[in-house]
């Protein structure tokens, strides 16, 4: 056990706890050392750590003092709990916490415990440590094909607690506990999941507001990849997955694994989708452009904007993609009209443009997404140029 | 013993001079001790009341009395002397402030015969503090908890009690001054609108209320003592007027610098359910999950309010061990009345509010005038009003999209404000919690999820004739 600070004495004095000052009893006491037989460390808490320690006390009949300190460590010691377990049942020894007294100037307390036998007590002391806490990461590998992945995610556990255990059991609030020694100032790495073959989808995106222009005087938007894992089917979708940095790799074919990048994966609930940026795709170019841009008055300071934006979009991969088209209607409605001056929320109807079925899942009162598939470039290299648009009516504007 | 700073003397001059004689440097002087002291603690004000007993000897006529207090917190216009046994036959004739002794006064007592009395010395001191704290357990269910109320006597006075009767007080008071401020200043020196004297008076009468006699439990904790088995000190509750006293069972030491913390009370199997409650105005932007109790009889409770405290929830995970929920401040809860929990937002359930669609309608005009227009070569004209939007309605279409992913069904509440004249259509039997919000409330079933569809619809500008929320029955519409 390190060069510990924890020190729980019981003091085997069987003392009317009110009829002497604490602070004398602690110049004559005779001490035994109870060690911990099991250490509990729960990190489920976002921000906290709460650490249990188990141990097997002697009591003697009577009035029994426990004197746990602290030195040079970060415990809450308002969070402190004594919870005396129950015995086994050949051995029905009765405890009860009396009182808590606390020294001036001294990281320490004394519990009071009465007892109505000699005997061992197992009991539990349960603090809240400062230094003790947890990152999560994560590891992906996706196929030769990027039809699938197989993603890893492990749990560093970072101990500046000022503290060591010999012994820990660790719960993380997902995966499974495990138990591994824990030592001073040290980072313990375990592999707390493992997924294999969880479907991906690589997903093309232009969004100008989400991630606006790669070069806008040639109105070209940039087009970012991302791998989408749903945290849903087969070993995922039962337990969210917490954020951490995810480092991406792709099967090389050759045993190994090419590095594509990393990013920070966000906390993901079930059901949720895990969204890793990978990079621009350069072999993907839209451009953008306001074909039409109408006003109507309808009646006095009332009108009606009609609005086509046109998308001419040419793959020069050799291989067809799925493209994502957002857009935000405000954000075109703004750009309209010059700055949003009326406060309203836009009301808009979708005219006959090709783009007319936006994804409902993933849309709303203000964003549109539409999907659009793309094929490969021909064998003579050339990529064939689609164009697409999107025809927005947007009413009752003043 | 203690390192004590008190000094009670009762001085021996052989042939007995008025107090005001007393300026010699040799002196004889006994030193009575103290035979019992009883601690009343407020956690209200910085303000604990003692009393002690001390057994003095009187010679028949005048008596002096030294009482010092160095290097205490005590408030110097509060020291009392009073006769306990017996009552008559002494009288106190006056008290002196020295000049020149701080700390220190003089009371001359007339004793009409030789005798033993009991006298009790009461003052005011500050640095004496008790708190609540509690410690709740849940069931790994969530179905009941276990509830622990402590009391923390914190003894920062720079006097250590011994053996002292503790009794705490729960409720607020008024004090005119502070008495650690007091503490620092000699008597003649205590300057405020009120003499001292009526200081003195209006401390002692709102102490006396709740000073009453000792807990009549303290005769049994001798007997307590030599039972088989200690078990935890009981604290018994009183009430008094608009105060609560809490008595620690038997007698406390409390050293100075020290502090001690002890059971109030415990409860099990208090039962009570969880609830998760969307409320900006409480909760902020979060879907709060909250244990909701109450503080009766029919949960185990309600033998006594529960003060100020901060409460710290845990809930047991079935394998002796323990998570941390979190820990919030508990407001004073009076007999009856609920408890409410709030452990912040819950990762396991997903709660979003999506807009599905607006539009306006019900539009209106303001009419400011027109202008006639002449084309140049055609004798048409043509009339256009000047007129702008002047009321409008807004209809806003929304979702409220709730996903469980704990393994429980949950009850989930909701409240959204709503400023202006509005209107609330939906299927949802929501209910008005004031005249702008309203609050709806739905169950999610144990990996489940729900959409809660509802219509805004809010009358602006000229359409705007009130400030209220109206709920109606209906689809959503368009």
């Amino acid at each position: 056990m390190s060069r510990n600070r924890w020190l729980l004495y019981p003091l085997s004095l069987v003392l009317w706890f009110g009829a002497l000052p604490p602070e004398a009893l602690a110049r004559i006491k005779l001490t035994t050392l109870p060690v911990r037989e099991r250490v509990e460390i729960q990190l489920d808490h976002p921000q906290i750590a709460l650490v249990e320690e188990e141990r097997i006390v002697p009591l003697v009949k009577g009035v029994n003092q426990l004197d746990f300190s602290w030195a040079n460590t970060r415990i809450d010691p308002d969070t402190l709990v004594l919870r005396i377990l129950a015995p086994p049942p050949d051995q029905p020894l009765e405890a009860n916490v009396l009182s808590v007294s606390y020294p001036p100037g001294e990281t320490a307390l004394v519990w009071a415990v009465s007892a109505n036998a000699s005997g061992a007590a197992r009991v539990r002391i349960s603090y809240v440590l400062g230094g003790l806490g947890k990152t999560f990461h994560y590891r992906a590998l996706a196929g030769r094909d990027e039809k699938t992945l197989e993603l890893t995610q492990w749990l560093r556990v970072n101990n500046n607690a000022n503290e060591a255990y010999d012994s820990a059991q660790v719960w993380a609030g997902v995966g499974e506990r495990f138990e591994k020694p824990l030592g001073l100032s040290e980072t313990k790495e375990v592999r707390l999941g493992h997924f294999p073959s969880v479907p991906v989808r690589k997903t093309y995106t232009c969004d100008p507001v989400e991630f606006g222009y790669l070069d806008g005087a040639r109105d070209k938007l940039k087009v970012p990849m991302h791998y989408v894992v749903k945290n849903a089917g087969g070993s995922l979708g039962k337990e969210p997955l917490p954020e951490g940095k995810a480092r991406i790799f792709q099967d090389d074919g050759k045993g190994g694994g090419a590095f594509l990048g990393e990013d920070r994966g966000a906390f993901t609930a079930p059901d949720d989708e895990l969204k890793l940026y990978l990079g621009l795709a350069r072999d993907i170019a839209v451009r953008r452009t306001m074909d039409r841009s109408e006003r109507q008055r309808i009646a006095g300071n009332l009108y009606r904007y009609d609005v086509t934006l046109k998308y001419e979009i040419e793959n020069f991969k050799d291989a067809p993609v799925t493209l994502d088209i957002a857009e935000s209607v405000r954000q075109i409605r703004d750009a309209i009209r010059g700055g949003d001056n009326s406060g309203l929320d836009p009301e808009w109807r979708l005219g006959d443009g090709t783009l007319h079925n936006p994804d409902p899942e993933k849309s709303d009162a203000d964003k549109l997404l539409f999907h659009v598939d793309l094929p490969p470039r021909t064998p003579d290299g050339s990529a064939q140029k689609q164009v697409h648009t999107l025809r927005l009516t947007l009413n009752n504007e003043w | 013993m203690l390192r004590n700073r008190f000094c009670f003397f009762l001085l021996l001059c052989g042939v007995l001079p008025p107090l005001s004689a007393i300026a010699r440097n040799v002196d004889l002087a006994t030193v009575p001790s103290r035979n019992t002291v009883q601690l009343t603690i407020y956690n209200s004000e910085d303000l604990t009341l003692v009393r002690e007993t001390r057994a003095v000897s009187f010679k028949q006529g005048v008596n002096p009395l030294q009482f010092s207090w160095a290097n205490t917190l005590i408030d110097p216009t509060s020291v009392e002397l009073q006769f306990r046994q017996p009552k008559a036959g002494l009288e106190l004739l006056d008290a002196t402030y020295p000049h020149d002794k701080p700390q220190t006064l003089y009371w001359n007592v007339q004793s009409d015969a030789n005798r033993e009395a009991t006298i009790e010395i009461s003052y005011f001191t500050s640095g004496i503090s008790w708190k609540a704290d509690y410690l709740a357990i849940a069931d790994p269910d969530e179905k009941a908890l276990r509830l622990e109320s402590f009391v923390r006597v914190n003894n920062r006075s720079g006097e250590d009690y011994e053996n002292a009767q503790v009794r705490l007080v729960v409720g607020t008071i008024n004090l005119v001054e502070k008495i650690a401020e007091l503490a620092k200043l000699p008597v003649g020196q205590v300057k405020d609108g009120l003499k001292r004297e009526d200081l003195q008076e209006i401390r002692q009468k709102a102490a006396r209320m709740m000073m009453a006699p000792a807990a009549p439990s303290l005769a049994g904790a001798a007997a307590d003592a030599a039972a088989e088995m200690e078990a935890p000190k009981e604290i018994i509750k009183e009430g008094l007027s608009e105060y609560f006293i809490y008595t620690i069972e038997g007698r406390e030491t409390v050293p100075n610098g020290w502090a001690k913390r002890l059971r109030s009370f415990e409860a099990t199997d208090v039962p009570m359910r969880v609830q998760y409650r969307y409320r900006p105005r409480q909760y902020g932007e979060e879907l709060a999950r909250l244990y909701l109790l109450r503080n009766d009889t029919a949960s185990k409770l309600g033998l006594t309010p529960l003060p100020d405290g901060a409460l710290r929830v845990f809930r047991a995970n079935g394998r002796d061990g323990l998570s941390y929920l979190g820990v919030q401040p508990l407001s004073y809860v009076p007999i009856g009345d609920k408890i409410e929990l709030n452990l912040g937002s819950d990762p396991a359930v997903v709660f979003e509010l999506r807009t599905q669609k607006v539009y306006r309608d019900n539009l209106w005009f303001q009419i400011r005038g027109g202008n006639v227009y002449r084309k140049l070569g055609d004798d048409g004209l043509k009339l256009e009003l000047d007129s702008q939007v002047a009321g409008w309605d807004e209809h806003t279409v929304y979702q409220q999209q709730i996903r469980n992913y704990t393994r429980k069904p949950i009850s989930v509440q909701i409240r959204r404000d709503y400023a202006g004249d509005v209107v609330f259509r939906s299927k949802l039997n929501p209910i008005l919690h004031d005249f702008e919000t309203v609050q709806f409330e739905t169950e999610v079933p144990a990996s489940g999820k729900v959409g809660l569809d509802y219509v805004v619809i809010a009358r602006q500008g000229y359409n705007q004739k009130q400030s209220r929320v109206e709920l109606q029955a209906g689809e959503t519409g368009r």
